[in-house]
C-alpha cells in the first residue's frame, strides 16, 4: 500500500540495466496478487520494498502462499525499513535477504545474480 | 543602481586578483573538485561580487523590496520573526487514537503549536480498518481513524484552539479530513472561527509521487478544489491546500523542479475554481507551499526566497490578483533529507542544519523529522529532541533577530534569482504542455522524477554524494537496534471499536446522508456540506468513500510493467 517507491523503483532500473528482466507491479498489491502474478510470469525472484512497519504481516504471508501454490522456487528477497529485531526472524522463515536503505544497487545485484545461477 | 566606472574598476580589480592572487594558489594547490554542483545542477562559483549581481539585472526594488511587500523575496511579513516566530509543528501518531493522545499531550506540554496527524495508511486510501487491504497496515506510519469517534478519543482533553493549528495528512479524502474537524470542533464547543485547520489536500501530486490517490484524477481535482471553495466561503482563516513541493524532490525531481511542478498543480486548482465562479482574491490567501531542498544548505535558503518571488509575480501578473495576500506565499517546510541509518544520533546534525536553512530562508510553518525516524515510528525521546531543536533555534542564538538576515550577499541574490529563472521556466514548459494534469498524463512529471532518482543513486554508488558514517569514514555496519515498536493487538481492537460504533450510531441517518453524499457527488455542487452530515453521523471515512468510489470511479495505475 505504501506509495514511497522511489527504491523499488532505483532498485527495479538496476537489475534491468544488469540484464535482468524485471516485472514492476506498483502499489496496492496483496500478497495474493503479488505471488500469483510472480507464478504467472515464471519469476526466479520476488523482491519487496516496505516503508510502513507491515512488513511481519506481509513477509510470513507471501512465503506461505509460496508454499501453497508450490511455488518455493521462487526466492524472496526483500529492503526497505525493517527493524534489526526483525530481521533473522524473517530469515528464519525463508526471506533470503534483506536490504536496509543505503544498500549499494550493486550488492543487490550481485546477489540476485548469485542467487538464480 | 550600477555605477559604469565603479564596475569597471571591480573588473580590474578581480583581473588583478585572478592574475597576482588566485593563478599561484591553484598553481600550488588545485582546488578539490573541479566543479562544484548542486543537485538542482546550478554550479557554485568560486567567490561572488558585485559583478555576478549586474549582470542579472539585480535590482533591489524589483527583485527584493521590503519584506512583507512585493515580490515578498524578503518574506511574508514586515517584521518576520521579531513579531511572531514561525509555527512549529509535529508530524505525529500511531497505533491507536488512545496511545496518541498520550504522545500529543507531550508534545503540547513541550511546547509544539500544531500538531499534523499522521494518519495510516488505509485511513489515506479510504479503507476502514477491517478492509482486507488494510491487513498488517492498521496503526502503522500513522494513527488509524474510521470515524469521529476515533477523532473524539485522539483529542480527548484537548481544545482544538488550544493548538495555534490542527492538521491531517490526507490529500484524497480531504472532504471527510475537514469535516472531521469541523464535527470536532462542534463536540467540543468549537465554530470554525475558533481554530485553525491546515489540510494537505493537493491530490495531483499524488499520481506521480507517494502514490495515496482513489480517485481518478478529474474528479479528484473537483474532491480538492471543493475543500478549498468550501473554506473560502466559510473559513478563510483556515490552510486547505498546501502545494507539495516536499514528495516531488524526494522522488528525485530535484528542489527547482518540484516547486515548479508545485506552483503549476496550484494554478490547475486556482484555474478550476476560478471556471467555477471563484475570485481570485478569495482563493490565493488560501494556498501555502510544502517546500522542500536537502542536498545543499544555500539552495534550501534561496529556493524559499524563489519560490515566494515566482507566486508573486505569477498572482500579480498572470492572475491579477490585487491583494497582497494572495501574492505573499506561506511556506511550510519539513527538516529531513540526509538522514542515515547508520549511526543515527548524527541525524541531530543533519535536522538542525536543515531546520536552520528554512529559518534563514523565511519559513513560516516547520517541522523537524527525528533522527530516529529511519528505523521507524519516533520514539518519544526522538520525538522531543526534534521539538527542542526548533526551540533552540527560536530562542537562543539570535538566529531570528533580524528579517532575512543573508538578503544582500553577493551569493545569496545570486543564486536565488538563478533559481528563481529556474523554477519559473519550468513552470512555462509545463504550462505549454497545456497545464498540470497534461503534464502527469503525458507523463511528463513522471520522466523527470525517475531520472532524478537513478541520476542520485549513481552518485551515491559512486561517492560523490557523500554521507558521512555510510560511503565516507564508515565505521559502522548492520542495522542499529532499537526501533519504536507498534503494538501488534491494535488492528484487533481498532476493527472492535469501529464494529461497536457502527453498532450504536443511527442507522438511518447514516443511511440518508450517505444518499446526500452520493446525489451531491452525482451533480456539480460542494461535497463538504453532505461529508460533513454523513461524518456527523459516524458513517465511517471507508463507506463514505466507497460512495464517491461508486460514482467517480477508481483511477487505475498501470497493473505492472516491464522495466
Amino acid at each position: 500500500m505504501d506509495g514511497h517507491e522511489v527504491g523499488a523503483r532505483v532498485v527495479a532500473k538496476s537489475l534491468a540495466d544488469a540484464g535482468m528482466e524485471v516485472i514492476y507491479t506498483g502499489l496496492r498489491q496483496t500478497p495474493e496478487m503479488i505471488v500469483r502474478t510472480a507464478i504467472e510470469e515464471d519469476v526466479d525472484v520476488i523482491g519487496i520494498s516496505i516503508l510502513s512497519g507491515s512488513h511481519m504481516t506481509f513477509f510470513p504471508e507471501i512465503l506461505r502462499l509460496l508454499g501453497k501454490y508450490e511455488a518455493e522456487d521462487i526466492h524472496f528477497i526483500a529492503g526497505g525499513i525493517i527493524p534489526a529485531e526483525d530481521i533473522p526472524v524473517l530469515k528464519q522463515m525463508g526471506v533470503k535477504e534483506i536490504f536496509p536503505p543505503e544498500t549499494p544497487t550493486s550488492k543487490i545485484v550481485n546477489f540476485v545474480k548469485n542467487l538464480i545461477e | 543602481m550600477w555605477d559604469e566606472q565603479k564596475l569597471k574598476d571591480l573588473k580590474d580589480l578581480r583581473r588583478d586578483w585572478e592574475e597576482k592572487c588566485l593563478k599561484p594558489a591553484l598553481e600550488a594547490r588545485p582546488e578539490r573538485m573541479e566543479r562544484f554542483l548542486t543537485d538542482i545542477g546550478a554550479e557554485i562559483e568560486r567567490v561572488y561580487t558585485p559583478l555576478d549581481l549586474q549582470q542579472t539585472n539585480f535590482d533591489y526594488r524589483g527583485d527584493l523590496g521590503f519584506p512583507g511587500q512585493f515580490p515578498f523575496t524578503r518574506g511574508t511579513t514586515p517584521t518576520l520573526y521579531r513579531g511572531a516566530l514561525w509555527i512549529m509543528r509535529a508530524y505525529s501518531g500511531f497505533g491507536d487514537p488512545q496511545t496518541s493522545n498520550e504522545r500529543y499531550k507531550k508534545l503540547i506540554e513541550w511546547g509544539v503549536d500544531e500538531i499534523v496527524i499522521a494518519v495510516d495508511l488505509p485511513t489515506q486510501v479510504g479503507y476502514d480498518s477491517d478492509h482486507f487491504m488494510a491487513k498488517g497496515e492498521v496503526g502503522k506510519v500513522g494513527v488509524a481513524i474510521d470515524t469521529l469517534r476515533d477523532m473524539e478519543i485522539l483529542f480527548e482533553g484537548i481544545p482544538l484552539n488550544k493548538l495555534k493549528r490542527v492538521s491531517m495528512l490526507g490529500n484524497s479524502f480531504s472532504p471527510i479530513a475537514l469535516s472531521l474537524f469541523i464535527a470536532l470542533g462542534e463536540r467540543q464547543g468549537l465554530k470554525p472561527s475558533d481554530f485553525v485547520v491546515d489540510l494537505q489536500n493537493d491530490i495531483l501530486k499524488e499520481y506521480v509521487a507517494r502514490g495515496t490517490y482513489i480517485f481518478p484524477i478529474r474528479p479528484a481535482v473537483r474532491v480538492t478544489t471543493d475543500v478549498i471553495g468550501y473554506c473560502s466561503k466559510y473559513a478563510q482563516h483556515w490552510y486547505p491546500s498546501t502545494l507539495c513541493a516536499n514528495h516531488i524532490n524526494a522522488a528525485g525531481a530535484g528542489s527547482t523542479k518540484a516547486t515548479a511542478f508545485a506552483i503549476a498543480n496550484g494554478v490547475c486548482y486556482i484555474n478550476s475554481l476560478l471556471e467555477r465562479g471563484y475570485q481570485i482574491d478569495e482563493i490565493a490567501p488560501l494556498f501555502s507551499i510544502f517546500s522542500d531542498e536537502r542536498a545543499d544548505f544555500f539552495v534550501a535558503i534561496c529556493n524559499l526566497r524563489a519560490t515566494r518571488r515566482v507566486w508573486a509575480k505569477i498572482m500579480r501578473e498572470r492572475f491579477k490578483a490585487q491583494d497582497p495576500r494572495s501574492m505573499a506565499l506561506k511556506i511550510t517546510a519539513y527538516s529531513h533529507g540526509g538522514e542515515t541509518l547508520l549511526e543515527p544520533i548524527n541525524n541531530i546534525v543533519r535536522i538542525t542544519l536543515a531546520a536552520l536553512a528554512y529559518v534563514l530562508g523565511g519559513v513560516q510553518f516547520l517541522y523537524n523529522a527525528s533522527h530516529d525516524e529511519v528505523l521507524g515510528t519516533p520514539t518519544e525521546n526522538a520525538a522531543k529532541i526534534s521539538v527542542r531543536t526548533q526551540q533552540i533555534l527560536a530562542h537562543e542564538l539570535g538566529i531570528t533577530n533580524t528579517v532575512d538576515p543573508l538578503g544582500g550577499s553577493y551569493f545569496i541574490e545570486s543564486l536565488t534569482t538563478q533559481i528563481e529563472k529556474q523554477i519559473y521556466e519550468e513552470f512555462l514548459k509545463v504550462d505549454g504542455m497545456g497545464g498540470a494534469i497534461a503534464a502527469i498524463e503525458k507523463g511528463y512529471y513522471h520522466s523527470v522524477i525517475t531520472e532524478g532518482a537513478n541520476r542520485r543513486q549513481r552518485e551515491f554508488d559512486k561517492g560523490e554524494r557523500v554521507a558521512i558514517g555510510v560511503n565516507k569514514y564508515g565505521t559502522e555496519s548492520g542495522i542499529p537496534f532499537g526501533a519504536f515498536q507498534i503494538d501488534p493487538t491494535i488492528e484487533q481492537k481498532q476493527i472492535e471499536r469501529l464494529n461497536q460504533v457502527k453498532k450504536e450510531r443511527n442507522q438511518r441517518t447514516v443511511k440518508e446522508t450517505l444518499e446526500y453524499v452520493h446525489k451531491v457527488a452525482e451533480g456539480d455542487g460542494n461535497l463538504v456540506p453532505p461529508v460533513l452530515e454523513a461524518v456527523r453521523a459516524y458513517a465511517t471515512i471507508g463507506e463514505i468513500c466507497g460512495v464517491l468510489r461508486g460514482v467517480f470511479g477508481e483511477y487505475q495505475a498501470r497493473e505492472y510493467f516491464f522495466v
